[in-house]
């Protein structure tokens, strides 16, 4: 799947602009990652590339068609390949086994087995049947990673994925996000600093400040 | 010859739980529409909170005029009937339901509209399922909240239902009908019968606070 921003402008008070003339794309599977201060504007620019938010001027191009001009099915076909981890997770009133198949749930799909294999792989065993509000900020940050991850999406954005998380998740997290790329996704990553696992990972660096690109490498 | 205290509180709580079931079910269709936009919220909260402080004898005045023999519902014949409790009861019970309801639809819808986008959809459906699922037990308490008003009110019960003994006397009217009959120690019971029936839907409510904060 490509997305491709062209011109893209937003603000949420018609006043201020959040971002400013964004044109970048992202073709190829791999690891981009938007690097930039707070209020640089990294969280709505992930918004937007993740078609979560209707960006106030611009297109947002997904395989070359304007997304926000599709018809509402369309619009739903494309958005199921795509996940989004916020980065203050949004739980909802049930266990960790409850808000992890969600997504699935959704999609009336629910592959308790997956669930299994990534409650085990980020410790979340013994609390998989508690209330989500009884869990840690790293437990509950877990949880909504994982979320995403079971939907097997083809991009995933995750907004500062590892704030919060300890060294041993963090590093399950670079893996498994090393898989997604190697299966031909695509890995969309907002953070205000490179976690060093990752740095290594990384496909693009696109710096974000004021709202504006002020420059996009390529790392390998 | 005065009525059981037993039939009277029978009469009073199916009165008050089908008027505040009715208000609870308006309530939240109410709530689910207006936490589509702030614009609506802040357009329509001011008037429902408004709304709440009507005093009840307003409401009992309003109802009679229309189910009076002269108005314009009087065809259906139910004034002085346990009914037009109920009508009346359900009106005043609904804007509290609605101002007790709407914030937190409002802030729940923000959050599960968020996530499910985060997931991969934008069904509404879906949305007004897991909204409702995360509030359930907001709306339990609202309706408590509801025939909390409801039971306790007295303007309504007195002017469309007369406080008929047997037929229109609820716990507030008998009250009413004894003391100005001097009978006081009869009176204080039926209060008592009151007073326990709204400790113990607050102290249900306080559970269910608790509740929400922790499941």
């Amino acid at each position: 799947m490509e997305i491709a921003l062209k011109g893209i402008w937003h603000s949420y008070d018609n006043q201020t602009h959040v971002l400013k003339s964004i044109n970048l794309e992202f073709k190829e599977p791999g690891i981009y990652a938007i690097l930039g201060p707070n209020g640089a504007g990294k969280t709505t620019l992930l918004k937007v590339a993740s078609l979560i938010l209707r960006p106030s001027q611009g297109f947002v191009l997904i395989n070359g068609s304007n997304f926000w001009e599709l018809h509402r099915e369309g619009r739903e076909e494309i958005r199921k390949r795509v996940a989004y981890v916020h980065d203050k997770p949004i739980l909802l009133r049930g266990s960790v086994r409850d808000n992890i198949s969600i997504g699935m749930r959704i999609r009336g799909e629910v592959d308790e087995s997956l669930i299994d294999y990534y409650v085990k792989r980020y410790s979340l065993l013994e609390v998989q049947r508690k209330s989500v509000h009884r869990l840690s900020a790293g437990q509950a940050k877990a949880v909504s990673i994982i979320r995403a991850l079971v939907l097997k999406p083809q991009v995933l954005a995750l907004d500062e994925p590892f704030a919060f998380l300890d060294e041993v998740r963090a590093r399950i997290l670079v893996e498994d996000l090393v898989n997604i790329t190697n299966d031909g996704g695509m890995i969309l990553i907002a953070t205000h600093y490179m976690y060093k696992e990752l740095a290594s990972e990384v496909n693009y660096v696109i710096e974000l400040l004021k709202g504006e690109v002020k420059n996009i490498t390529r790392m390998r | 010859m005065t009525e059981p205290i037993l039939s009277i509180t029978i009469r009073s709580l199916y009165i008050s739980a089908l008027a505040s079931f009715g208000a609870f079910i308006v309530a939240t269709l109410i709530s689910l529409h207006i936490s589509r936009s702030k614009k609506y919220i802040d357009m329509l909260s001011p008037i429902f909170e408004a709304l709440v402080g009507v005093p009840t004898t307003v409401i009992g005045l309003f109802v009679y005029v229309l189910l009076c023999p002269s108005g314009p519902l009087s065809f259906l014949k139910l004034l002085y009937t346990p009914y037009a409790i109920m009508f009346g009861e359900f009106l005043v019970a609904l804007p509290i339901a609605v101002t007790y309801m709407v914030r937190h639809f409002y802030s729940a819808r923000e959050s599960v509209r968020e996530l499910v986008l985060s997931l991969g959809s934008s069904d509404e459906k879906i949305i007004t399922m897991l909204v409702l699922r995360e509030l359930a037990p907001v709306l339990i308490s609202s309706y408590l909240v509801a025939f909390s008003r409801a039971i306790g009110e007295l303007g309504v019960a007195l002017i469309v239902g007369g406080g008929i003994e047997g037929y229109t006397n609820v716990l507030t009217t008998a009250i009413a009908l004894q003391t100005s009959m001097g009978n006081y120690e009869y009176a204080i019971w039926i209060g008592l019968v009151l007073i326990s029936i709204t400790m113990i839907i607050v102290l249900i409510v306080k559970l269910l606070g608790e509740y929400v904060i922790w499941k």
